[in-house]
């Protein structure tokens, strides 16, 4: 990895200094060795503060939307990366002559705490950049895991044991919408849950309001999610946010697929926002 | 605090056998926000009308709640009152559904009393939140297109151009007509097809305000009510329509002449440059190029050589235009239901003696491949016994379809009389499973069938085989008498079932409009609206719309001109305030609304609005209130809530919910 990172240093500032770009988005070094945070840089003698190593956890392509009208922005994208900036191009939030994507094949990152291979990085489905301007690094296999044991964990549950499975996980929940500022799909400007409903949606906490936020941003989400997993990964309190998402992806790949998640190519339309006469309508 | 008038009609007993009115009434003055609550026998009534504007100024009421019939019913007719008789918005009206969704579905008052109750009060908490709407002024084409031109395409042009408006009538075969001219006589009158259908051809033709585009087809529809932007693609003919006069002289000399005929139902052949009969209008030929030497093989030209004003033009293109109109009359049509592929049991099209009820018109008419003698299509010999099969594919819901064609007990009955007619000592058996002759004069033509001596068997014919000596062995049973029953027929007669046109589905895609489950075009109400569809502007004649015969087809044609007239009378039309409109400050341009929007109606544009008193260039969506029909599917689409439907607001349905849940 320190060729790639080395790599990507010299085309950021060759970016940087031609002129092509006006920032590039990747990974510089946090206050500890295993600690990565998201870093900008503008400046072509700047380059040499990204780092790209295991510990790049973060999922850094919502940073783009802070700087459009910046001119083009460079980003440097995994896998993950790359199908966001799909999504934001297919919800019309980026077109693409605003983005370079420096595409890095991605091994899988580590998760600082354990030492073992990052959750959503064990469940990846597509490691390879799905669109990129350059490659840096060779391409890696797709070992393409299988990501719904959690699922049918839970489908095996009574229906008494599923509730008390979501009681659990929105019992814990702060609502503290991280999960909904590091998604990819939440580009709303207003979301639904800071708008004032006396009565549905309040501030206080309560389970129930709780479960409303979870399922409602899941109907918002399902079936554009791009399986990042970076949801899960930025909830402070662990909720296993993702066994809700790879549900959807799989009931839609049932019922309208074949589909296999948000984000693969930059033209919408997605699943359930899509109008055909053909549609099922079983329930008319 | 808004003051809420609630109106408590007893629809004579309709409502009041089933729900306590007065009890309604007097629950609704406990609900938030209710002024006033009344009863009367009949609200839609003049005296009804004028009680809701009397309390309407007595009381100072700023909304008012109508609990009465389906909305689909009055509710119209009440914003009217509201706008020409009180000071009131229309649109502050909400009509509480109390007869078709509760007295009529529940038996006795105890259930349908609080059921009231709950409906009215959730009609008040909507009404609470409404707001004033206002209609604006949609200018108006006056031209008409005609999509089809059978009988129900040409009387509806007819009758459109007489009112002095111009039509244009898109048919995608070379000729107008449809089946009709094929038909030989028509029930009940026995007065000849043709001979009924072929003027009104020519009129069509020769009226100064009706343009007839043959060989053509709709390939595109933008625009809305009164302003249609239609691509029409005109296919190539071969032919210079201003140079030829329609001598017919290169269909005498076309070497390629074994073509089976469409028109005559494959019972005879026709030539590669061809009229389909005599009578087609346009009365001038075109060239079939699939089956033209000089358009597939490159060589031959002998029409060209033998035309006398030099109008073959081998080198003809398709022609694409697009012209504003603003109304369109869908008047596609029916296809017979294909029984060779569906129907193995009666020889799925090997015994050349099994044919279609569409065949035995074109033997029996006297234009037809042998000039009206009805003959074997195998040995050229006449039938001696008939056997008729009604309901082949109608009525079937395993192999065919689940409706009843409508029309083929009567032309059974016709087929039956015409042979026993022209076949002296014919006998002629008649399979049914019901006898359905509703209409003038229907049942008195059937009973005469009978009185001439067709043999009516109920039950179905099970299996038809041929015999050595080319006899049609017909087996099925007499439910009536139980009995197995076997005929020896010299021809079996199919009266199959009628079935949309093949590319109904595609037109209703490019048109915008919605099919019902066996493929025919849904009008807007089944009993109010039949020729309307749910898309303004568009409307249905014939057997577009379901089975018909040609007397009802004709009458729906003419009502269909009805409206069209009506809307083309007016120099603008009001636009429908119910419409989706959408908040640009919550709107962040995902375009989710453009994808799931089915009339197109959604787009997005650039907009330069104030933010945070900045003045910011983005994209947001934007509503074409034009083509918007209300249907609401992008405000449940749109995730932070931008897009609202006006009169149906997010925060009016969630009091409603909210009104339910509470009580």
């Amino acid at each position: 990895m320190a060729d790639v990172q080395d790599t990507i240093r010299e085309r950021a500032a060759a970016l940087l200094s031609s002129g092509e770009v006006s920032a590039v988005i990747g990974w510089g070094a946090g206050r500890f060795d295993d600690v990565r945070f998201p870093l900008v840089v503008k400046r072509a003698e700047d380059a040499g503060k990204l780092v790209f190593d295991a510990s790049c956890v973060q999922m850094t392509a919502k940073r783009l939307l802070e700087h459009t009208g910046e001119g083009k922005v460079a980003l440097v994208a995994r896998g993950c990366e790359s199908r966001a900036v799909n999504r934001f191009i297919a919800d019309h939030q980026l077109t693409r002559d605003q983005v370079y994507v420096i595409g890095v094949p991605c091994p899988g990152m580590v998760d600082p705490a354990t030492g073992e291979t990052l959750k959503r990085c064990a469940e990846c489905q597509v490691r390879n950049p799905v669109v990129h301007d350059e490659l840096v690094g060779d391409p890696v296999p797709e070992p393409k895991p299988y990501r719904f044991a959690e699922v049918d964990r839970v489908e095996a549950m009574s229906r008494e044991e599923r509730r008390a499975f979501f009681d659990e996980m929105y019992g814990k929940c702060i609502r503290c919408y991280a999960c909904r500022n590091a998604c990819p799909c939440c580009t709303c400007r207003e979301c639904f849950v800071e708008q004032d409903k006396v009565g549905w949606q309040g501030k206080a906490f309560n389970v129930n309001e709780a479960r409303y936020y979870g399922m409602i941003r899941a109907f918002h989400t399902g079936d554009r999610c791009i399986e990042c997993g970076e949801c899960e990964r930025a909830c402070p309190m662990g909720l296993p946010l993702m066994v809700i998402m790879h549900q959807q992806v799989r009931d839609i790949d049932k019922l309208f697929g074949p589909y296999e998640g948000g984000g693969l190519t930059d033209s919408g339309p997605d699943p359930l926002r899509t109008y055909k006469t053909d549609d099922i309508e079983e329930f008319m | 605090m808004s003051r809420i008038g609630v109106f408590v009609c007893h629809c004579g007993t309709n409502i009041a056998g089933t729900v306590d009115v007065e009890a309604v009434a007097d629950a609704a003055r406990q609900m938030p926000n209710v002024a006033y609550a009344g009863t009367n026998k009949y609200m839609c009534s003049a005296q009804g009308q004028d009680y809701i504007v009397d309390i309407i100024k007595e009381h100072n009421l700023d909304r008012v709640v109508i609990a009465s019939c389906s909305p689909r019913m009055h509710e119209r007719l009440f914003r009217k009152v509201l706008a020409e008789k009180t000071d009131l918005n229309p649109y502050l009206l909400e009509v509480a559904n109390i007869r078709e969704q509760c007295s009529w579905v529940h038996k006795d008052k105890q259930i349908g009393t609080p059921k009231a109750i709950n409906l009215v009060a959730m009609a008040v908490a909507k009404a609470d939140c409404d707001t004033q709407l206002f209609t604006h002024e949609i200018p108006v084409t006056k031209r008409a297109l005609i999509i089809g031109g059978g009988i129900a395409g040409i009387q509806a042009a007819l009758d459109i151009a007489d009112a002095g408006f111009p039509v244009t009538i898109v048919e995608r075969k070379t000729t107008i007509g449809g089946k009709m001219p094929m038909l030989d006589k028509t029930f009940p009158t026995l007065d000849c097809s043709a001979c009924i259908s072929t003027p009104k051809m020519s009129e069509c033709e020769a009226h100064p305000l009706i343009e007839i585009k043959t060989l053509s087809e709709v390939e595109k529809v933008e625009g809305y009510i009164g302003n249609f932007d239609v691509t029409i693609r005109e296919k190539a003919k071969y032919i210079d329509y201003d140079k030829c006069t329609g001598c017919g002289m290169c269909e005498t000399k076309c070497p390629q002449k074994k073509i089976p005929s469409e028109f005559n139902q494959g019972m005879s052949t026709r030539t590669a440059v061809y009229k389909p009969f005599p009578q087609a209008v346009p009365s001038k030929p075109t060239i079939d190029a699939d089956h033209c030497r000089m358009l597939t093989e490159g060589k031959c030209g002998v029409c060209a050589k033998v035309c006398p004003t030099g109008a073959i033009d081998y080198q003809d293109v398709d022609r694409v235009t697009t012209e504003r109109y603003g109304a369109i009359v869908l008047a596609t049509g029916y296809e017979l239901i294909d029984w060779t592929r569906l129907y193995g049991e009666y020889g799925g099209g090997r015994y050349a003696d099994v044919i279609s009820g569409l065949q035995f018109e074109r033997l029996v008419n006297a234009s037809g491949p042998t000039e009206g003698h009805i003959l074997r299509p195998s040995d050229g010999t006449e039938p001696k016994t008939m056997v008729i099969v009604k309901c082949v594919g109608s009525r079937d819901p395993h192999k065919g379809v689940p409706y009843c064609s409508r029309a083929c007990c009567m032309y059974g009955a016709k087929h039956a009389h015409q042979f026993m007619d022209k076949v002296p000592g014919g006998k002629c058996f008649v399979f049914y499973m019901d006898v359905r002759t509703p209409g003038k004069n229907y049942d008195e033509f059937y009973m005469n069938t009978l009185h001439e001596g067709a043999r009516y068997i109920r039950g179905r014919i099970s299996k038809i085989t041929r015999r050595s000596d080319g006899k049609l062995v017909c087996l099925g049973e007499d439910t009536l008498s139980g009995n197995v029953v076997e005929v020896d027929a010299d021809m079996v007669v199919l009266e199959t079932a009628m079935v949309p046109p093949e590319g109904a589905k595609k037109l209703a895609q490019t048109v915008n409009t919605q099919l019902g489950p066996e493929g025919f075009f849904t009008e807007a109400h089944p009993k109010l609206r039949p020729v309307e569809t749910n898309t303004g502007g568009l409307y249905l004649a014939g057997t577009a719309q379901g089975p018909k015969d040609i007397p009802d087809t004709v009458a729906q044609a003419g009502a269909a001109a009805a409206k069209v007239i009506g809307l083309l009378c007016k120099q603008s039309i009001e636009s429908n305030p119910m419409v989706a409109h959408v908040d640009d400050s919550k709107c962040s341009g995902c375009g989710a609304c453009v994808d799931i929007c089915p009339y197109s109606a959604v787009t997005l544009v650039e907009k330069t609005l104030r933010e945070n008193s900045r003045k910011v260039t983005r994209t947001v969506a934007q509503v074409n209130e034009g083509l918007c029909q209300g249907c609401g599917a992008c405000t449940v689409a749109c995730r932070p809530g931008a897009s609202d439907l006006l009169g149906f607001n997010d925060e009016g349905i969630m009091r409603e919910v909210e009104a339910y849940a509470t009580r």
